[in-house]
């Protein structure tokens, strides 16, 4: 392997303070390792709805009946700690911690601590009412449902601590961009500022929805809710979430997962214009989960769908970019062949396959997710089984997975401490997916047959869906959970035996930053970089151009929503 | 396996993968558009019956008593067409059929429909959200207090099929079912029995 190409990064090491390099690693290994606390007990919870799918309702034996009011306080833990927590709190530590690496600089970390403490604390207040059953609204808690106030205090302060993680980042960018003028931003900053940026545009709608309606209102302040504009508001956040959940996984797979398989990253002009593209776009897509509701124009929704599309592009430009890297890793081993090279990839290597069967997973996510957004398909579907099956193997494993790939290297690097097995972990990895496989598939054919979401259906009374030809596809499911939960099980033994070991290494040493050779560059100075390069640096205006877009695409929806308010009083139905 | 022996390999270089790269966003911004104009069609067609903009508010020229630009007061649902649920037959000819929602039942629990007459359906909540699917249709819809739902379907084949809310309501959400039973219009109405 020729080493003269050029790296993503200069090495920015010699100017790092080695005592605020240590401080930074502690702080992203609490924000990451809180993270998978939260998956943890998330995990946990998520047989017990397997099963419920698999025709089995376990909610009845005594002992889980001690812990868990209903299936749905279960369903809303598993959503809530899943979706929501562990996908926050990874990714502010992982993009709070690369690009200050990137930059080589040094931040205020008693500012980073804070951000973590608040999202803790936000955590902690949510948590109350969720173990107690008083916020048992699944994660969309559409209203007129009413939970504790605590709950959307907590979740309301959470967010606004990864806001503040964003406002950090982006300063840090800022700065140094003032200290180097001319200069091209590095790869991966470039890809946690721009994602951070789409999260401030994006988190708007539910700040909104929870600051201004959901809070006065759970108070007392306030006598109603409007439903309609509260979830309108809901989705305004509530899909361009799910590619703040992705570009985290996405920085991975460009940047470091070519060099875990041994090949370069294809381009950097490309993968800048990937997340340039889904800065702009990925948030005025969000009345395509709103098909079914009344009173929206068809027009706003047709134009929403138009642009959720659009957004599958930069996606479909990933899959060819990261592909080749992995051609080109393959083939400089030898590997031949339109297909035979694949073999020649490091499938053992846990870190590199969990990846690379996320994105599997992902290709069929992606294409599911067009099913969910076409508006003429969408009432065969929506609100079906169909759904938390997309869902699994888009967050639950094309997001999820990666993370799992990236703490083991990540730990290591962090502390010192060493991956204890490599076989256990590639176990995990591989039953994961399986595991995750064989639940979508179970889910999405029983959805096609009419079998409705986020239903307690072991528990129904009537013979609905005993008279549905669902035996096969319920077997499925419920053996999926298993398959998972041993999955989960052997992982966690893994991550826990790894973060309760002694340090033994230096981490910068044994486990650098596994950044990628570089097959296309984007150059240093801009003044001499390519046409896409100059046009896709200026993240600043493209993020107003992102806010002004999002404005547009909602601006008229909304107006209309508020002339027309309804508002109508909370129930407590769980 | 044995390898056989494998001379260097050229590798990837800029030139070749930036016009596959070109050729792959070509093909890949064609595709987003042929999906696009696929549902288009099915628009036009009439395969795919969106749900109305302005719920029961101009329903097939009927004007629905007490809703406003399709708003209503979920608590003073009486002034409405809805404080009687059920199908009802128009002067003009014309179906058209009021469902209430309320944790945890539909009413009217069992809907009897005509096969193969266009029938507008409103739906409204009177406490929390609500759904309502029809299986072996493409009925699936948002009921949400306030607001009125309205579409227009038509049952081809008669038959009983299940109506399920598909949109969490609370602790009994998997218990909230009703029926549709499309009946044979040429069919004599069984004695007793009111459509």
């Amino acid at each position: 392997m020729t080493t003269t190409l050029p790296r993503t990064v200069r090495p920015a090491a010699v100017s790092e303070d080695a005592a605020h390099l240590t401080r930074l690693k502690t702080v992203t290994q609490y924000y990451v390792v809180t993270a998978f606390l939260a998956l943890f007990i998330g995990v946990l919870i998520g047989p017990l709805q397997a099963l419920n799918y698999g025709g089995i309702n376990v909610y009845e034996f005594p002992l889980l009946k001690a812990l868990l009011k209903s299936y749905y306080q279960g369903l809303s833990l598993h959503g809530v700690l899943n979706a929501l927590v562990f996908t926050q709190f990874f990714i502010s530590g992982w993009m709070l911690y690369l690009p200050v690496r990137d930059l080589g600089v040094r931040i205020n970390l008693r500012f980073a601590w804070f951000t973590y403490l608040m999202m803790t604390a936000g955590l902690l207040l949510a948590a109350v009412p969720l173990l107690t059953n008083q916020a048992t609204l699944l994660y969309t808690f559409y209203p007129p449902m009413q939970g504790s106030p605590l709950f959307y205090i907590g979740a309301a302060i959470m967010v606004a601590a990864s806001l503040l993680v964003a406002g950090q980042v982006i300063w840090v960018w800022w700065q140094w961009k003032r200290a180097h003028p001319g200069r091209v931003t590095p790869l991966v900053t470039y890809m946690c500022v721009a994602t951070w940026m789409m999260w401030l545009v994006a988190s708007l709608g539910l700040v909104t929805e929870v600051v201004v309606m959901l809070i006065p209102w759970s108070l007392g302040l306030t006598a109603g809710v409007d439903p309609l504009l509260a979830k309108t508001l809901f989705w305004w956040t509530g899909h361009a979430i799910v590619y703040f959940w992705l570009l985290p996984a996405y920085i991975s797979w460009y940047a470091f997962v070519p060099r875990h398989a041994g090949g370069r990253l294809i381009s950097e002009p490309l993968t800048r214009l990937t997340f340039a593209l889904f800065l702009l776009n990925s948030t005025p897509v969000g009345l395509h989960h709103q098909y079914s509701d009344p009173n929206i124009s068809v027009l706003w929704k047709v134009l929403h769908m138009f642009l959720t599309f659009l957004v599958a592009i930069p996606s479909l430009l990933t899959a060819f970019s990261v592909a080749a890297s992995l051609e080109d890793a393959a083939r400089a081993k030898g590997g031949r062949g339109v297909v035979g090279w694949i073999r020649y990839l490091p499938w053992g290597n846990a870190i590199f396959s969990a990846q690379v069967l996320a994105m599997i997973s992902f290709i069929l996510g992606g294409a599911g997710g067009i099913v969910n957004a076409s508006s003429t398909f969408a009432p065969v579907i929506h609100n079906t089984a169909w759904i938390p099956g997309h869902f699994h193997i888009t967050v639950g494993t094309a997001t999820t997975l990666t993370f799992i790939g990236i703490m083991f290297w990540l730990i290591p690097h962090l502390t010192g401490k060493r991956l204890p097995s490599m076989k256990l972990a590639s176990a995990s990895v591989w039953t994961w997916f399986l595991g995750m496989m064989v639940f979508a598939l179970g889910m999405h054919w029983q959805g096609l047959l009419g079998v409705p979401r986020r239903a307690q259906i072991s528990a129904t009374g009537s013979d609905v869906y005993r008279d549905l030809p669902i035996a096969v596809p319920q077997l499925l499911t419920a053996i999926s959970g298993v398959i998972l939960l041993v999955s989960a099980l052997i992982f966690f033994y893994v991550l826990f035996r790894m973060l309760l070991s002694p340090r033994v290494d230096q981490g910068e040493v044994t486990t650098p930053l596994p950044y990628s050779e570089v097959l296309s560059p984007a150059g240093e100075n801009l003044a001499q970089a390519s046409r896409l390069v100059r046009l896709t640096e200026p993240l600043l205006a493209l993020w107003v151009a992102a806010l002004l877009l999002v404005l547009l695409m909602y601006g008229p929806v909304l107006l209309g929503m508020v002339t027309d308010l309804q508002a109508v009083p909370g129930w407590k139905l769980y | 396996m044995a390898r056989l022996p494998v001379a260097p390999v050229p590798r990837l270089d800029h030139h070749t993968l930036e016009r596959y790269e070109t050729i792959w966003l070509v093909i890949s911004v064609i595709l987003s558009l042929l999906l696009f104009t696929g549902v288009l069609v099915s628009f036009i067609s009439g395969t795919y019956q969106a749900v109305r903009s302005d719920g029961g508010s101009a329903s097939g020229g009927h004007h629905i008593a007490g809703v406003k630009g399709g708003r209503l007061d979920p608590r003073a649902i009486a002034a409405t067409p809805f404080a009687t649920p059920g199908l009802r037959e128009n002067a003009d000819g014309s179906f058209e059929a009021f469902i209430v929602a309320k944790a945890f039942a539909f009413d009217p629990a069992v809907l009897r429909v005509p096969a193969g007459r266009p029938i507008t359906i409103h739906l409204t909540s009177l406490d929390v959200m609500h759904g309502y699917m029809v299986q072996g249709t493409n009925i699936n819809a948002t009921v949400i207090p306030g607001q009125v739902t309205s579409f227009s379907v038509t049952f081809r084949a008669p038959g009983t099929l299940s109506s399920i809310c598909n949109e969490y309501c609370g602790i009994g959400h998997h218990n909230m079912l009703a029926r549709v039973i499309v009946t044979d219009p040429n069919a004599p109405t069984p004695a007793g029995e009111q459509p």
